[in-house]
């Protein structure tokens, strides 16, 4: 009998199931798809997991990309920022000295702050009513660590995380397109606007991890290295195996019945999939309570973002482009999604690998509120991008000769992104650490003894790779040791 | 002549402020820049035989014990309830909220019976939550920057306080200081216009929309007043919000302090690290051993100490401070009461709340208009008709009206001028004759205030009617700067008591009783 079930072969859950087997569990991993459809994942991936996982071995690979985002000026030419800090000064006096001369102080003290959510991180997150000693000590030695980086950096965590990310912007810079990309990091995977609260945590959200003065993540090639290295740890992983059910057997996860009839035995059961997935859909609704299916049907996952993969007759002259001028463009993509639509100008922040163009989309609303999705509406959509990236690259239009346009609801149907969206819940103030996904799970526990939690829907969610599992798996070796 | 204490500005917080240091038995002396005392807690005639709260117009969090040490009742503060809100609709009904429980319950069911069901809910939830949030009103804020033994207990006590909520009850509060006022009430109710309207008192006075995240925080702001024990909804003050600053004045003055009206206050005169009394317009110079200013931090620090004598990264974050007036005010002196044809006539929903607040769509329209400089074209507003339970408000058989307004932002396109101004009042009395087509014709005379009449008038920064935004990075021990939230500032002898510093907003009167406990414990 396998000790391990492990729904979903996605990185958390491949990682969760590497390190069950590291520590000497017999594990499955049952996945619907009969093969990886990604070649590559946008993320952080803590070192700690890198390093126990030997992904490199594995043939993880990674080139940040140099400039890690270009942005057409109106003036013509673009605003580039590098990975190397003094190169983005550079470019920004260019356009502003003014926004230049405060570079280096704004981003020393994002990174300060990154550096203490990265210490929340790769951990369960904290627990403000535990009792137990250990907790205690962790909750102090997080505010020792904070006061260590000095008044400035705890003024700073308490007044930066609940702002929006275009008051903060207005505190240190001018220069319009500046703004807009770090704007645009603020509001990614989110249905909030610059001006909303809250967003200035989605900046650093995705800034932990990566180096002083870069804002976005890179792209990891050769993911099926995930794969590679929780078999080489034993791992047994099962494609075209799609879970029907979650077993419960007094009270208790029992393992899993199959589309095909089978029923596979096992004495826990991690799920990567989504909670509501997870909880409503596999498991039989009688074992829940009706207040924590509430809680569970109330997560937020408005998916506001479409890909739309455009191949190219040649390499397009950028790696990473941004198309959105200012923040108040992307405000106003912003209103459309409040009332349904899709952003009539929305931001495009498009990724070049040779010569196929990633662009995702925001906004475009999962459900419209005025007719439903179907081909003439995608293919306007991908109208739509195509000219938007021709306008900013002159000559970009004409070499389109393919193009895919996936939805929020494209999304959603294909890879079961709940309501479209990336993370299995938008990564909201009320939906982090503790709160994440719901509070009765934040542990990665559930309601079912022996069901756990190990995807992006946890604490810390989307964008950082493998921490949910790294973090789920240890939850699991703890309990059940 | 010294002075123990100056206070700057004769708001109702620098009143509570003299009050209770004059009760301490110091030498107090108040110094108003009107003609009145009150700031915008005040009662003016408007129009001959038309009395206005002209700015601040309900009360609700005025602290029970400041009602109690001040004994405001017996120095004529008498409370007359609000107790319904209506809500007319575009399709000609109405949603009412009353204040008895099953009327209230059959109407609710009227539009939605599972919203009906969830109201109780609701309020259980909220008045528990209110509870919660109510010892923290009383408190003065720990710096958590500080490692002084007193800032660490306070800490302690927070975390204490917090833990004792319980799991359930601290995630649910978590959830209310996060989350936008829509998203939160979209958990509880389906009906829109009774979201809409509920999520309107958590816009008031910020520049957000009701989609905007930490606006959940304001709607329980607003709903403490409805639970306080000593009155039980929001209400009017007989002879209007002025007769609240008259009664504080008054026993201000019972306890011994001097309060000087038109005297305006040129600058704050600072010897050393030491402020030492104030310079008024004309001159003339009074010393102090303290002086307490009731006014917003922008004007105090940046206007009347000025920043030569204050650290370079104090005046960085009081000039970070937002105020961002987002409200503007329609005073409507009428010959005949507004006949709204979702319920024609005269009625009791006339003597309530009338809300134009159809859709949380409307609502978020009104503030998108805002967001990119215009003043809403439909605008949100809390109607009253203090003429209704105070008949002495305006003459026989006529009627007064106060329309407050959101949004009209303080940073409109082009700056206001009297041509915007009359726009402004155009378009607010062109929504509201769509629910009350009689309404234009009993016009008599109209007041329209902007934010930047309302700057003009009471001197408050950018019209902010809570002395600074209540938003989440303005709070607690942020408001209105770190290290500077507990009422002293980075000169000795000077002191905050305004709404600027916390709790804030509303005629609560906290923030003036709060500072006077911190200056009487540094033995001023």
């Amino acid at each position: 009998m396998t000790d391990a079930i492990v729904i979903g072969a996605g990185v958390n859950g491949l990682v969760t199931a590497a390190y069950l087997a590291r520590a000497g569990r017999k594990v499955t991993v049952l996945e619907a798809r009969t093969h990886q459809e990604r070649a590559s994942e946008i993320g952080w991936i803590p070192p700690r997991v890198f390093r126990d996982l030997d992904l490199v071995r594995h043939g993880l690979t990674v080139t940040p990309p140099d400039p890690w985002i270009s942005a057409p000026l109106p003036a013509g030419g673009r605003l580039e920022l590098w990975q190397d800090l003094s190169k983005s000064v550079e470019s920004i006096r260019r356009v502003s000295p003014k926004d230049a001369e405060r570079w280096p102080r704004f981003t020393e003290r994002m990174a300060k702050l990154a550096r203490l959510l990265e210490t929340l991180y790769l951990a369960p997150p904290p627990d403000l009513h535990s009792t137990r000693v250990s907790e205690l000590l962790r909750l102090a030695g997080f505010g020792w660590r904070a006061r260590r980086a000095g008044k400035e950096t705890i003024v700073d965590l308490l007044r930066i995380l609940p702002m929006s990310v275009q008051e903060l912007l207005d505190d240190w810079f001018e220069h319009d397109t500046l703004k807009a990309i770090l704007g645009a990091g603020g509001v990614s995977h989110i249905c909030e606007g610059p001006r909303s609260g809250g967003t200035a945590f989605v900046l650093l959200h995705h800034h932990v991890g990566s180096p002083r003065g870069v804002f976005r993540r890179a792209a990891w090639k050769g993911v099926g290295a995930f794969e590679e290295a929780a078999r080489a740890r034993g791992v047994t992983v099962k494609r075209g195996a799609e879970v029907r059910a979650i077993v419960v057997k007094d009270g208790r996860a029992a393992g899993v019945a199959l589309a095909s009839g089978e029923t596979l035995p096992a004495s826990v059961v991690a799920s990567s999939a989504d909670t509501a997935r997870t909880l409503l859909g596999l498991v039989e609704a009688s074992w829940l309570d009706p207040e924590f299916v509430r809680a569970v049907q109330h997560i937020k996952t408005r998916g506001v973002t479409a890909r739309v993969k455009l191949t190219l007759a040649k390499a397009p002259d950028f790696e990473r482009l941004l198309v959105a001028p200012t923040l108040e463009y992307l405000e106003r993509a912003y209103d459309d999604a409040k009332y349904g639509r899709v952003s009539s100008r929305p931001c495009i922040e498009a990724r070049a690998e040779g010569s196929t163009v990633h662009a995702d989309v925001q906004y475009v609303p999962h459900t419209l509120r005025e007719g439903a999705w179907d081909d003439p509406r995608r293919n306007a959509l991908g109208d739509l991008v195509v000219k938007l990236l021709g306008d900013a690259v002159p000559g970009l239009a004409p070499r389109v000769t393919a193009r895919e346009v996936l939805t929020p609801k494209d999304l959603d149907a294909r890879f079961g992104f709940p309501g479209g969206h990336l993370y299995h819940g938008e990564l909201t103030l009320d939906q982090i650490l503790f709160m994440r996904p719901v509070p009765a799970c934040a542990h990665y526990v559930t309601p079912v003894e022996g069901l756990y939690l190990c995807g992006a829907a946890t604490h810390p969610g989307g964008g950082i790779l493998g921490a949910s599992g790294f973090n789920a798996a240890r939850a699991m070796l703890g309990g059940t040791r | 002549m010294k002075y123990d204490a100056i206070v700057i500005g004769g708001g109702h917080n620098g009143l509570v402020n003299a009050a209770y240091l004059a009760r301490a038995g110091k030498k107090v002396l108040v110094l108003e820049r009107r003609e009145r005392v009150g700031g915008a807690a005040v009662t003016e005639e408007v129009f001959p035989g038309f009395k206005f709260s002209v700015f601040s117009y309900v009360v609700s969090l005025l602290r029970p014990e400041i009602i109690r040490d001040l004994d405001l009742p017996g120095h004529g503060l008498h409370i007359l309830p609000l107790e319904s809100t209506i809500t007319p609709l575009p399709n000609g009904d109405y949603l009412g909220q009353w204040g008895d429980h099953d009327q209230n319950r059959r109407e609710l069911y009227r539009h939605s019976p599972r919203d009906a069901e969830a109201y109780d809910d609701y309020g259980r939830e909220m008045h528990f939550m209110a509870k919660a949030v109510q010892p923290i009103l009383g408190m003065v804020p720990p710096d958590p920057t500080s490692l002084a033994p007193s800032d660490l207990l306070g800490l302690l006590r927070l975390s204490r306080h917090f833990r004792n909520l319980g799991r359930e009850q601290f995630h649910a509060l978590y959830k209310l200081m996060t989350m936008s006022s829509a998203d939160f009430l979209d958990e509880w109710f389906e009906n829109d216009a009774l979201k809409a309207t509920k999520s309107a008192s958590g816009i008031i006075g910020t520049f957000l929309g009701p989609r905007s995240p930490g606006t959940a925080y304001v709607l329980l702001h607003h709903y403490m007043g409805e639970i306080d024990g000593v009155f039980r909804a929001w209400g009017f003050a007989k002879g209007g919000t002025g007769a609240v600053s008259e009664a504080i004045a008054a026993a201000a003055r019972r306890f011994g302090a001097q309060i000087r009206t038109g005297a305006s206050v040129a600058s704050v005169s600072v010897k050393g690290n030491r402020a030492t009394g104030v310079v008024l317009e004309h001159g003339e110079e009074i010393e102090a051993g303290v002086v307490v200013s009731g006014i917003d931090p922008r004007q105090t620090f940046i206007n009347l100490v000025g920043e030569k004598h204050l650290p370079d990264d104090f005046t960085a974050a009081i000039k970070r401070y937002k105020f961002r007036g987002s409200s503007g005010k329609v005073n409507l002196a009428l010959s005949e009461l507004p006949d709204f044809t979702c319920l024609p006539g005269v009625g009791p929903h006339l003597r309530g709340a009338i809300s134009i607040s159809p859709s949380l769509d409307y609502v978020e329209r009104a503030y998108d208009d805002a967001k990119y400089g215009a003043f809403s074209r439909r605008p949100y507003m809390d109607v009253v008709i203090p003429s209704m339970i105070d008949p002495g408000m305006a003459p026989p058989g006529k009627h007064v009206m106060s329309c407050f307004v959101q949004y009209a932002p303080f940073d409109v396109q082009g700056g206001w001028d009297d041509r915007k101004r009359e726009a402004f009042g155009d378009a607010v009395v062109d929504t509201l004759a769509e629910f009350a087509p009689n309404l234009k014709r009993a016009i008599l005379h109209r007041q329209v205030l902007t934010p930047a009449d309302i700057e003009r008038v009471t001197g408050l920064s950018e019209g902010n009617i809570f002395q600074g935004e209540l938003a989440l990075h303005q709070l607690f021990f942020l408001r209105p700067a770190a290290s500077f939230a507990k009422y002293r500032t980075p000169l000795r002898g000077l002191y905050q008591c305004g709404a600027g510093t916390h709790p804030g907003g509303g005629i609560m009167g906290a923030s003036g009783r709060l500072a006077a406990v911190e200056i009487l414990k540094d033995g001023a």
